[in-house]
């Protein structure tokens, strides 16, 4: 289903100048006693919500950016993030 | 009167408070596991919980094909039962599934694909099933339609031919199990959506329902591409799916012209010709996790180029209708299959991607196997969720296109 993204430098563009680059899980975790677990959290792991996801996007076919953005999966539009709400 | 129609299942009276087990999804794999557990475990209180119509997903959406052509030791022979399983289904149910096995072709486009293909080709040997490798030549014989010239973005090198697999009917699955689960006295619920999973020191308590609450102490989530949002919301268990939605299409209705299921991997098109005539033909996932289930131009364009390429008989040909499902992409290509972990009487069956049709059948076979004893059957193993963790994925990623967000 087609897609309109907001990059920061370009504004907003199709979405399929960009490539999705994952749920946004927080910074990468520690190395210092990193379990196998904690690992496998981080790189495969994601909550797949119907609903708001913040989530990390590249501009591939533009800029060059990475960003992270607020997207809702059921209409596959983006929303402003929930905190801007509050 | 003449066309007098009768239920094929029970509309159950009201949502009972304690059931002996309780199934959230009533697609394919949820009703074939309330089949077998009524049937083969003699279970007396199985409940279908289904937010929609049973059918509503991936069972309805599906473009009908099977095959028992993967690549992996593991997941080959689960396929192989479950294409052995349509005839047996089919008398067991006394009902028509259709199953129409014309034999799959699976279009080879380069020669490091003809390499994979002759790997696969040897599992599938390995394991009993029949599958060969075809040149080019061999190709236009079996299937005079297709375009084996060499001035085609992607020229066809040859193809694995796998003759038991082809199509079954989808929703006469979906009726034909409901039919028989509600004779072994399963209750459907229909209109009636699961809200929550209590659990009490550990162990599944009870479901909670728009309908109501029910006591029980087996719980599976088998909702299809929902399952993922289920399973986190209820058991607070991350996964590693992507939910992408898939694409698919018919055209018009056409004279007979294509004798089997034809898939191609480089032009991400799979097309079958169904009873009415009609091609019907998909494959393509958007590249981003989502759950609207819609078509888009982007697609629908790209559809109608590579079928004019691959088929050039049918350039000018109007697609019909379009509609599109949810497939849930694990990195491994293979599904999760899981049961108490971490909470005794949650079992989880998800992860199926664009493959849980031809699956449905076997799965609900060992899944109630799994529910009824509480031992997970030996087939089943290999699926556990802990292998991500303990880096031991599936090669199955080999086998034809990888599809994920990450591509």
């Amino acid at each position: 289903m087609s897609l309109m993204l907001t990059c920061p430098v370009c504004g907003r563009r199709n979405g399929y100048e960009f490539r999705y680059g994952g749920e946004d899980k927080g910074p990468r975790p520690e190395e210092d006693g990193l379990t196998p677990r904690a690992w496998c959290d981080y790189v495969h792991m994601n909550r797949c919500a119907a609903g708001p996801v913040k989530e990390w996007w590249f501009h591939r076919d533009g800029c060059g950016s990475w960003f992270t953005t607020w997207r809702d999966t059921t209409t596959n539009l983006e929303i402003q993030p929930p905190e801007d709400s509050e | 009167m003449f066309f007098r129609t009768r239920r094929l299942w029970k509309k159950p009276d009201r949502l009972r408070s304690r059931y002996d087990a309780v199934i959230i999804g009533g697609g394919l794999h949820g009703l074939a596991t309330a089949y077998y557990l009524a049937r083969e475990h003699g279970m007396r209180d199985v409940a279908v919980i289904e937010k929609n119509y049973i059918g509503f997903g991936g069972a309805g959406r599906n473009t009908a094909i099977v095959r028992a052509n993967q690549r992996t030791s593991e997941n080959l022979p689960l396929y192989k039962e479950a294409l052995d399983l349509w005839p047996v289904l089919t008398r067991e149910l006394n009902f028509n599934l259709m199953f129409n096995n014309c034999g799959n072709l699976n279009l080879v486009h380069s020669e490091a694909a003809m390499k994979a293909s002759r790997l696969n080709v040897a599992t599938a040997q390995f394991h009993g099933v029949e599958s060969h490798l075809l040149d080019a030549a061999q190709v236009k014989e079996m299937e005079p339609a297709l375009n084996i010239a060499e001035d085609i973005a992607f020229p066809i090198h040859g193809a694995m031919y796998h003759p038991p697999g082809g199509v079954v009917r989808h929703d006469a699955v979906v009726w034909g199990l409901a039919k028989g689960a509600s004779a072994h006295g399963v209750h459907i619920h229909q209109q009636t959506e699961a809200t929550g999973i209590s659990v009490e020191n550990g162990a599944v308590a009870g479901v909670e329902t728009r309908a109501g609450n029910i006591r029980t102490g087996r719980v599976l989530i088998s909702a299809g591409g929902y399952s993922a949002d289920i399973i986190h919301r209820m058991l607070g268990l991350t996964l590693p799916i992507s939910v992408l939605t898939i694409q698919a299409m018919v055209t018009q209705p056409l004279k007979p012209l294509l004798n089997h299921v034809v898939s191609s991997g480089a032009y991400h098109v799979y097309a079958n010709q169904t009873l009415k005539g009609e091609i019907a033909t998909g494959a393509h996932m958007d590249p981003w996790p989502n759950y609207t289930t819609r078509n888009s131009a982007h697609y629908i364009k790209h559809q109608a180029e590579a079928l004019g390429e691959m088929l050039p008989c049918l350039r000018g040909v109007r697609f019909m209708r379009h509609w599109a499902g949810l497939a849930d992409m694990t990195p491994d290509m293979a599904p999760i299959m899981d049961g108490n972990d971490p909470v005794r009487g949650a079992y989880i069956n998800c992860g199926w991607g664009y493959f849980g049709f031809k699956s449905c059948a076997v799965v609900g076979k060992h899944m109630a196997a799994f529910m009824a004893g509480g031992e997970c059957p030996e087939i089943l193993r290999p699926f556990h969720l802990r292998r991500y963790e303990q880096h031991r994925l599936m090669g199955e990623t080999a086998a034809v296109v990888n599809y994920s967000p990450d591509n």
